[in-house]
């Protein structure tokens, strides 16, 4: 049983490390955070997605707009260390991975990542 | 045990900048601006008694002066450009200013044959390393220096 509600987690949400400053203050260097895979995104929620340049590499950026053709616009929430939509534009819907939702660690800062009203 | 490495994911999540250097110094301006007046002087006491040597000469002199000018507008518009933030021109409000004056100094000690320019573009370049070292919370002093135009270098201390 809790075998496969681990089994279940597992699918809909997915550990990351974040790496780098352009996230601060909301997300730090080194935070280990949940992403789930299964949910929307709305303006205002932290997004994990694919680099439209280089697919292999993850990003996290701050869902800034929607256009209503569901295309992406993406910022730093630390514009000055930030490569972002201002860079490489919108990015379609299908580069999303997903929402992050928990931060795991740091300890001190762990907790659910309330979403934008 | 070590809860981090046992809970680290494996899956990285970049927030990066594409190129998050931090790596901002005004000494090149600093060398640029003395490298200036060094041409200056040059020029000035060229001897003439080869009238083919001495055009060569100039012509070299003349060329490093446009380059470390050049260099100087540069590598000054960099920092000011990418290194400083809106808050820090509170602190410096005459930061632009500054930056304009060398700019203008440049352009002049370019075109002309201008020691005072050329004094006055080193003494700007100064006061702007200056403010950049304090704000990356640093004291200044200023150095005599090793080259033939003596003067002074802005250290961090």
């Amino acid at each position: 049983m809790i075998l496969a509600a681990w089994v279940a987690a597992q699918r809909r949400f997915i550990a990351f490390a974040v790496s780098g400053s352009s996230m601060e203050p909301s997300f730090c260097d080194g935070d280990f955070i949940l992403v789930d895979v299964g949910s929307g995104l709305r303006p205002g929620d932290p997004a994990i997605f694919r680099d439209p340049r280089q697919p292999q590499r993850e990003l996290i950026k701050r869902v800034k707009a929607i256009s209503p053709d569901g295309w992406l616009n993406l910022a730093g929430d630390n514009p000055d260390a930030s490569t972002d939509s201002r860079v490489f534009g919108a990015i379609e819907p299908a580069l999303i991975v997903g929402r992050a939702c928990v931060r795991y660690w740091p300890p001190k800062r762990a907790g659910l990542l309330r979403r934008a009203r | 045990m070590d809860l981090r490495k046992l809970f680290a994911p494996t899956r990285v999540a970049h927030a990066h900048c594409d190129i998050p250097c931090g790596i901002y110094d005004p000494h090149q301006a600093q060398l640029a601006a003395h490298s200036v007046i060094r041409m200056v002087e040059l020029i000035t006491a060229l001897e003439r008694s080869d009238e083919s040597t001495a055009e060569h000469q100039i012509a070299r002199y003349t060329a490093v002066k446009e380059e470390h000018a050049e260099l100087v507008k540069r590598e000054v518009r960099i920092i000011w450009g990418d290194y400083f933030k809106p808050e820090q021109l509170q602190e410096y409000p005459n930061l632009h200013t500054l930056v304009f004056e060398i700019m203008k100094l440049a352009s002049t000690a370019r075109q002309q044959i201008n020691k005072e320019a050329s004094q006055s573009l080193l003494g700007k370049v100064q006061e702007f390393a200056e403010i950049f070292y304090k704000t990356k919370g640093r004291e200044t002093k200023r150095v005599a220096t090793v080259y033939p135009t003596g003067g002074e270098l802005v250290q961090p201390v």
